[in-house]
C-alpha cells in the first residue's frame, strides 16, 4: 500500500514536470495569436484576440492559471476547435488505445510463437527465416511498411481495408454494448493493417528475445531432468521453458506500450486512423496549448497507470521481486 | 489445430472483405479530405476545407456560380441605395432552416449581427474577412422579408462577398452555448450535420434541394497516397490535391481519372521590399525594379508546371485572374540570357565566383500544390543566373504565416493568394494601401495607390478598366511580385461518379451525380 | 529506446588487466560467428562513403534538373552518367546516397553521443553519490519515460525548426534517460567492489574514482547499447522526415530521400525508394547484428544464442 501511494505522489511530480516542459516550449515557440486571427486583421484586433487568448500576461501567472484549472480538471478551451480541450482528447483516446492494444497483443502473440519455433528449430532453415525477418522488421520504418501494406495488400489483393476506423470502445463507453459488439469483428478488420505496422519493431525484437531466452532455460539443468524423466517435449516446452522464457517478455510490456504509443503518430497519418497521436500533431503545430496540455497529461496518466499495474503484476509472478 | 484456425479466421477475413470492400452505396458520394473540419459555428469557420463542408448544410444570400458570376440563391431582389453604403434584400418566400423554422429578414440581420458582435470573440472568415473586405457596419430588418445591410464605404465587392456568410436561424442560435454552435449546427442549406466522428469521417444528410444523394461522407485521409490508394479502390468517390506524380496511376487504374484546373489562387515569389529584411543580404538589390523585372526571365514557368505540378499553364501576367487582366500585357517567357544581361545593366555583374548577390528565398512546405519541390526549384533558377538563393522551407501554421503577419520573411518568398473571377478589384485589393495587412511585399508605390482610389470610385469595374490596364501595367514592369502560375487544382474523381469541379477551390456537390 | 537485455554487472566488473587476451578472443569469437565480420564489413563501406562521399560522387547532390527528373537508373544527365537515376528533382540518386551516408551516420552517431555523455555522467553522478541528487536525475528521467519520446521530439523540432543540429540535439536528448539507468545500476554494484573501495583508500579524488575505475569497466555493456541505439536512431530520423520535421531539403540522408519517395510509388519509380531504404536496411541491420554480437560476447551466460 505504502507503495502505492508512494508511487501516486512520483506521479504528481512527474505530471507536474510534464506540463510545465510541454508549457514552455510552447511558449517558447513564440506568440500563436497570429494563428487565430484573419488574413486581414487590424493591429487592433491582433491585441483584442491576444488578449482573449490569455498570451499577453507574464509566463508564469499563465502557468498557475493552467494549473489552478487543471486541478478542477479544466485544461480550458481548444483554441482551433473552440471547445473544451480535454473533451477533444478524451474523443482521439479510445482509437489510440484500441490500435495500441492491438498492436501489443500483436507483438505478444505472434512473438512467442515465432520465437519458440525458432529456439526449438535452432540453427534450421527455420530458424533462419524466422529470424531474417525480424532482423529485417528491426530495420523497417513504420510509415514505409503502413504505405507498402496499403499498396500491395490493401490496393493490389484487395485483401484489407485500405484506412479509416471502426469504432470499438468508444460505443462501449457510451454504453451501446450491442453496437461495440456487432461491430467488433470489422473494427479488428481495420485495426490489422495499422496494428502490424505500429508493432512490427516490437514483435522482431520480442521474437528474438524469446529465442534467446528460450535458449538459455532450455540448457539448464531442470529441463534436462525434466526430459531425462521421459516427458513429452510439447510439455516440456509449455510448462517449463516457455513459463520462463517470457518473463523478459513481461518486463517490457509497460514500456513497450510507451514505446508503441510513439509509433502511432506516423500510423495515425498514414491510415487516416482517428487518433490521439494525429491530435497531438496538428495540435503543436496549431500551437493549441490546451489540446497539447490536456493530451499529454491524459497520456502521462494512462502511461503512469500502466506501469503501475504491471509492476503489481510482475510481483505476483516473480517472488523474487520486492516493492 | 493451428491449421483449422487459420483457415477460419482466412474465411472470416474473406467474408469480411466482400463487406468492407464494396463501393458506397447508389445514394451516397464519398470525398476525401486531407483536413478535418475544426467547427460548424458559422461565424468561426475559416479553412477552405471546413468551408466546403458547410456551405452544404448552410446557405447563403448569394453564391458564385461556375462561371464565376455572383447570382442571388436566397435573396429575390436587391436595392441599393444611392450612396452605395445600403443594401436592402428581399428574401424569398418560404424558407426554413434545418428545424422548420421559417427563414425571414430577423434571422439574416441576426446572421450578420451575431458574427459581429465582439463579446463572442469570433474569428472566422465571415467576420475577419467578409466584413473587413466589406466594411461592413450593421444589419436591421425592415420587414418581414426585406434585411437592410450598411456598409461603410462603396464597393463592388458586396455581393460577391455575401456568398461566404451562412445564413442560419435566431431562435434555434439563441438558445445555443458557443460549445454547442461549433458542434451540432443548425443550418439553412439541403443538407443537415447527420454525425461527426472527429478524424475520421462527416457524414451529412439531405433535407432538400437542391442536391442529388442522399447522403454525402466526408472522410478525412491526411496521407496523399492513402487518399489516392482509396480512391482507386472505389472507397472514396472524390478526392482533392491528388500528387501529380501519382496522376498517371489514377487515370491508368480504371476505375478513376483526374480532372485538373486551372485555379484562381495566384502563386507568387513576393519581393519583401519592407523595413523587416532590410539588413538582410539581397533586401537592398531588389529594391531596383530592374532587378525585380530581370528575375522574371530566370524562372521557366511553363516547365515548373509541366514537371512539378502536372499540368500545362500560361505564366501569370499580373495579380488579376483571367480574364479580367489586361490583354496588352504578354507572360514573360524563359529567357536566362536575357535575364543575366538585364542584371549586367542593371549594375550587378556576375564576381569572381560567379556570384552577382545572395539572397534567401523562404517557403512553406505542405501549405501549396508540391511547394517544396516548386521553392528549390525556382531556388535553383536563380542561382543558375548568378544570384545564389538560399532556400528555407518552413512549417506554415507556426513558423511561415507569423513571419508573413510580422512582415519579416524572405526577402525573396513564395505564397499563393486565393482569387476570384467575378471581379478584378477584388484581386487586386491586396495592395489597398501601402501599410495594409496583405501588402506583404510592402510595396509603397504611389501611382499604383492614387490609381486605386480613383479605381475603386468607379461605379462599376467596367468604368474602371482604363485605370486598371494602366495599374496591371506597372505592376508587371515594376511590382513586387516575382509572377508565377494561377495553382492548377487536381481532382480525382471516380468514374462511378459525373461531377466538374470548380476553378476557385469551392467543392459543390448538389449537382454531382451517378455516371450514366 | 531499446530495451535489449543487458549483461550483468558481474561481466563488466572484470578488472581490465587482461585486456589483450579479451582482445584475442574478441578476433576469435568474430571469425567464428561469420555474420558480425559481415556487418563489420557493411559499415566500413559505409563509413567510407561518408568519409570521401565528396570525392567519389559522381556530382552535386543538390544541383537539380526539373527538365530530368524522375530519370530511369543508368541514364545520362547533364554533368555525366546517373548511375542510380534521379529524383523528383532531377538530383542523382547516386551522389544523394553517398552524401547520405554522411548524414545518416552524423546523425546516428552524434545523436548516441550527446545522449550518452549526459546519460553516463547523470547515470554515475546518480549511482555513486545517491542521496537526494539521485531522486532528482532518476525523476527527471521518469518524467521523460512518462509519454511518447517521438511527441516530445515533434515538439521541439517544430519549435526549433529542422536542422542537423537540432535533430542530434532533439534524438540525443531522447536516449540519456537508458544510458543514465544502466550505468547508475552498474555504478551502484562497482561501488562496493575492492578495486574501487582500494582507489578510494589510496586517496584518489572523487572525480578520478568515477572517471578512471569505475567508468572503464561499464563501457563494455554501454556499446551495446549504443550500437542498438544508433539503428533506432536512424529510423527516428527517417519518422520524422515523414512528418517534415528532418533535416533542411538541400540535406540529402537516407531517412529524408525515402520519405520523398512516397508520393513516386504508385509511378512505378522504384528505384527512389529502393536504394536509400536498402541503405538504411543494410546499415541497421549491421548495426544490430554487431550489437547482437557485442552482448553475446561479453556475456557468456547467453552464449547458446552466437
Amino acid at each position: 500500500m505504502t507503495f502505492i501511494i508512494r508511487r501516486l505522489l512520483q506521479s504528481l511530480v512527474v505530471i507536474i514536470g510534464v506540463t510545465l516542459i510541454t508549457f514552455l516550449a510552447l511558449q517558447m515557440s513564440g506568440d500563436p495569436t497570429y494563428l487565430y486571427v484573419s488574413e486581414r486583421a487590424t493591429e487592433e484586433e491582433i491585441i483584442q484576440t491576444r488578449a482573449a487568448l490569455g498570451f499577453d500576461r507574464p509566463l508564469h501567472e499563465q502557468y498557475l492559471t493552467f494549473i489552478g484549472k487543471l486541478v478542477q480538471g479544466d485544461f480550458g478551451n481548444s483554441l482551433s476547435y473552440k471547445r473544451p480541450a480535454l473533451g477533444a482528447v478524451l474523443e482521439a483516446l479510445p482509437a489510440t488505445i484500441e490500435l495500441t492494444l492491438f498492436a501489443m497483443m500483436l507483438a505478444i502473440v505472434v512473438a512467442i510463437p515465432l520465437g519458440v519455433a525458432a529456439a526449438l528449430n535452432r540453427g534450421t532453415p527455420v530458424d533462419g527465416s524466422i529470424m531474417t525477418v525480424a532482423m529485417a522488421g528491426q530495420s523497417i520504418p513504420s510509415f514505409w511498411l503502413g504505405i507498402m501494406m496499403i499498396m500491395f495488400l490493401g490496393l493490389q489483393m484487395r485483401f484489407l481495408p485500405i484506412s479509416g476506423h471502426v469504432p470499438f470502445i468508444m460505443p462501449l463507453v457510451q454504453g451501446d454494448v450491442v453496437r461495440a459488439f456487432s461491430q467488433l469483428p470489422q473494427a479488428l478488420y481495420y485495426l490489422i493493417m495499422p496494428g502490424f505496422a505500429v508493432a512490427f519493431y516490437s514483435i522482431s525484437r520480442n521474437a528474438r528475445l524469446v529465442r534467446s531466452s528460450m535458449l538459455e532455460v532450455l540448457g539448464q539443468d531442470y529441463v534436462r531432468t525434466a526430459r531425462a524423466k521421459g516427458i513429452s517435449e510439447t510439455a516440456v516446452v509449455i510448462r517449463h521453458a516457455l513459463r520462463n522464457a517470457w518473463l523478459p517478455v513481461v518486463t517490457m510490456i509497460g514500456l513497450e506500450f510507451g514505446f508503441l504509443l510513439g509509433g502511432v503518430v506516423v500510423v495515425e497519418m498514414v491510415f487516416s486512423w482517428p487518433g490521439i497521436g494525429r491530435l497531438i500533431f496538428n495540435a503543436i503545430n496549431q500551437r493549441d496549448i490546451p489540446v497539447v496540455q490536456a493530451a499529454v497529461v491524459i497520456l502521462a496518466l494512462v502511461f503512469i497507470t500502466l506501469n503501475l499495474i504491471v509492476d503489481l503484476i510482475y510481483a505476483k509472478i516473480d517472488p523474487r521481486v520486492k516493492l | 489445430m493451428i491449421k483449422r484456425l487459420l483457415a477460419v479466421s482466412g474465411v472470416a477475413l474473406m467474408a469480411l472483405a466482400g463487406q468492407a470492400l464494396a463501393a458506397p452505396p447508389d445514394n451516397t458520394v464519398v470525398v476525401g479530405f486531407g483536413a478535418d473540419a475544426s467547427t460548424f459555428d458559422p461565424a468561426q469557420i475559416s479553412s477552405r476545407d471546413n468551408a466546403n463542408i458547410a456551405k452544404h448544410i448552410f446557405a447563403t444570400l448569394f453564391t458564385v456560380t461556375y462561371e464565376g458570376e455572383v447570382q442571388p440563391y436566397l435573396v429575390d431582389k436587391t436595392a441599393v441605395s444611392e450612396d452605395g453604403l445600403a443594401y436592402t434584400f428581399t428574401l424569398k418566400s418560404g424558407l426554413t432552416c434545418e428545424d422548420g423554422e421559417p427563414l425571414t429578414a430577423e434571422d439574416v440581420a441576426y446572421t450578420f449581427n451575431r458574427a459581429a458582435d465582439k463579446a463572442n470573440g469570433f474569428t472566422g472568415n465571415t467576420p475577419g474577412f467578409v466584413y473587413t473586405t466589406l466594411g461592413f457596419q450593421s444589419a436591421e430588418v425592415v420587414d418581414e422579408l426585406n434585411v437592410k445591410i450598411n456598409v461603410k464605404a462603396r464597393t463592388s465587392l458586396a455581393l460577391g462577398m455575401l456568398a461566404q456568410v451562412y445564413v442560419h436561424c435566431k431562435d434555434s442560435y439563441e438558445k445555443m452555448t458557443l460549445d454547442q454552435a461549433s458542434a451540432s449546427p443548425i443550418g439553412s442549406g439541403s443538407y443537415r450535420l447527420a454525425s461527426w466522428e472527429r478524424g475520421s469521417q462527416i457524414v451529412l444528410e439531405k433535407v432538400k434541394d437542391p442536391g442529388t444523394f442522399d447522403t454525402i461522407i466526408f472522410r478525412i485521409i491526411p496521407e496523399a497516397s492513402t487518399r489516392t490508394a482509396e480512391l482507386i479502390a472505389g472507397n472514396v468517390d472524390i478526392i482533392t490535391n491528388v500528387s501529380p506524380d501519382q496522376i498517371e496511376a489514377v487515370n491508368a487504374s480504371g476505375t478513376a481519372e483526374v480532372k485538373s484546373v486551372s485555379g484562381t489562387r495566384r502563386m507568387q515569389i513576393g519581393y519583401n521590399l519592407g523595413a523587416g529584411v532590410a539588413d538582410l543580404p539581397g533586401a537592398k538589390e531588389i529594391q531596383d525594379p530592374k532587378v525585380r523585372f530581370a528575375l522574371q526571365y530566370a524562372v521557366d514557368v511553363p516547365a515548373i508546371c509541366e514537371q512539378l505540378l502536372g499540368a500545362t499553364c500560361e505564366r501569370m501576367t499580373s495579380l488579376v485572374n483571367p480574364p479580367n487582366g489586361n490583354p496588352e500585357l504578354q507572360p514573360i517567357p524563359y529567357d536566362p540570357e536575357m535575364a543575366e544581361k538585364l542584371l549586367d545593366e542593371a549594375g550587378y555583374p556576375r564576381d569572381a565566383n560567379g556570384v552577382r548577390f545572395t539572397i534567401r528565398l523562404q517557403g512553406p512546405r505542405g501549405r501549396y500544390l508540391n511547394d517544396a519541390a516548386v521553392v528549390q526549384a525556382i531556388g535553383q533558377f536563380l542561382t543558375d543566373v548568378g544570384v545564389q538563393t538560399e532556400v528555407e522551407l518552413l512549417e506554415w501554421a507556426s513558423v511561415y504565416s507569423p513571419l508573413l503577419r510580422t512582415k519579416t520573411m524572405g526577402p525573396l518568398f513564395f505564397l499563393g493568394q486565393g482569387g476570384v473571377t467575378w471581379n478584378p478589384l477584388y484581386d487586386m485589393s491586396l495592395f489597398s494601401t501601402p501599410d495594409g495587412a496583405t501588402n506583404y511585399q510592402s510595396w509603397t508605390d504611389e501611382r499604383w495607390f492614387a490609381d486605386w482610389a480613383l479605381a475603386l470610385a468607379a461605379p462599376t469595374p467596367e468604368e474602371a478598366r482604363p485605370i486598371i490596364n494602366r495599374m496591371l501595367k506597372l505592376f508587371y514592369e515594376e511590382g513586387p511580385w516575382l509572377m508565377l502560375y494561377f495553382q492548377p487544382d487536381h481532382y480525382g474523381v471516380s468514374d462511378r461518379i459525373d461531377w466538374t469541379p470548380r476553378r476557385d477551390e469551392e467543392i459543390e456537390l448538389f449537382n454531382a451525380k451517378l455516371a450514366s | 529506446m531499446t530495451t535489449e537485455t543487458l549483461p550483468g554487472p558481474a561481466v563488466a566488473a572484470k578488472p581490465i588487466s587482461n585486456r589483450r587476451r579479451e582482445m584475442r578472443r574478441a578476433m576469435r569469437s568474430l571469425v567464428a560467428a561469420r555474420w558480425p565480420l559481415v556487418a563489420i564489413f557493411v559499415l566500413l563501406c559505409v563509413a567510407f562513403a561518408a568519409i570521401f562521399g565528396p570525392w567519389i560522387s559522381p556530382m552535386d547532390p543538390n544541383r537539380q534538373n526539373i527538365m530530368l527528373r524522375l530519370a530511369d537508373p543508368m541514364t545520362a544527365g547533364r554533368q555525366g552518367m546517373m548511375y542510380l537515376g534521379s529524383d523528383g528533382l532531377g538530383r542523382d540518386v547516386f551522389s544523394r546516397l553517398l552524401y547520405g551516408a554522411r548524414v545518416s551516420l552524423l546523425v546516428g552517431i552524434c545523436a548516441i553521443m550527446v545522449g550518452g555523455t549526459i546519460g553516463v555522467i547523470a547515470g554515475l553522478v546518480s549511482g555513486y553519490f545517491g542521496g537526494w541528487i539521485d531522486d532528482v536525475i532518476m525523476r527527471l528521467g521518469d518524467i521523460q519515460l512518462a509519454f511518447p519520446f517521438i511527441l516530445l521530439a515533434i515538439m521541439f523540432l517544430v519549435i526549433l525548426g529542422p536542422g542537423v543540429m537540432n535533430i542530434i540535439i532533439v534524438l540525443g536528448i531522447g536516449q540519456w534517460v537508458t544510458y543514465a539507468r544502466i550505468v547508475r545500476a552498474q555504478t551502484l554494484s562497482l561501488r562496493e567492489k575492492e578495486f574501487v573501495e582500494a582507489a578510494r583508500a589510496l586517496g584518489d579524488p572523487t572525480v578520478l574514482v568515477i572517471f578512471r575505475t569505475i567508468l572503464p569497466n561499464i563501457v563494455a555493456p554501454l556499446t551495446v547499447i549504443a550500437s542498438f541505439n544508433v539503428a533506432s536512431v536512424i529510423l527516428s530520423e527517417a519518422s520524422l522526415s515523414f512528418l517534415g520535421l528532418g533535416v533542411p531539403p538541400n540535406v540529402p540522408t537516407w531517412g529524408a530521400m525515402l520519405a520523398d519517395s512516397r508520393d513516386q510509388l504508385m509511378a512505378n519509380k522504384w528505384w527512389l525508394a529502393f536504394f536509400p531504404g536498402m541503405a538504411i536496411v543494410m546499415t541497421v541491420l549491421s548495426f544490430n547484428i554487431l550489437g547482437d554480437w557485442l552482448r553475446d560476447f561479453l556475456d557468456p551466460r547467453l552464449k547458446t544464442n552466437a
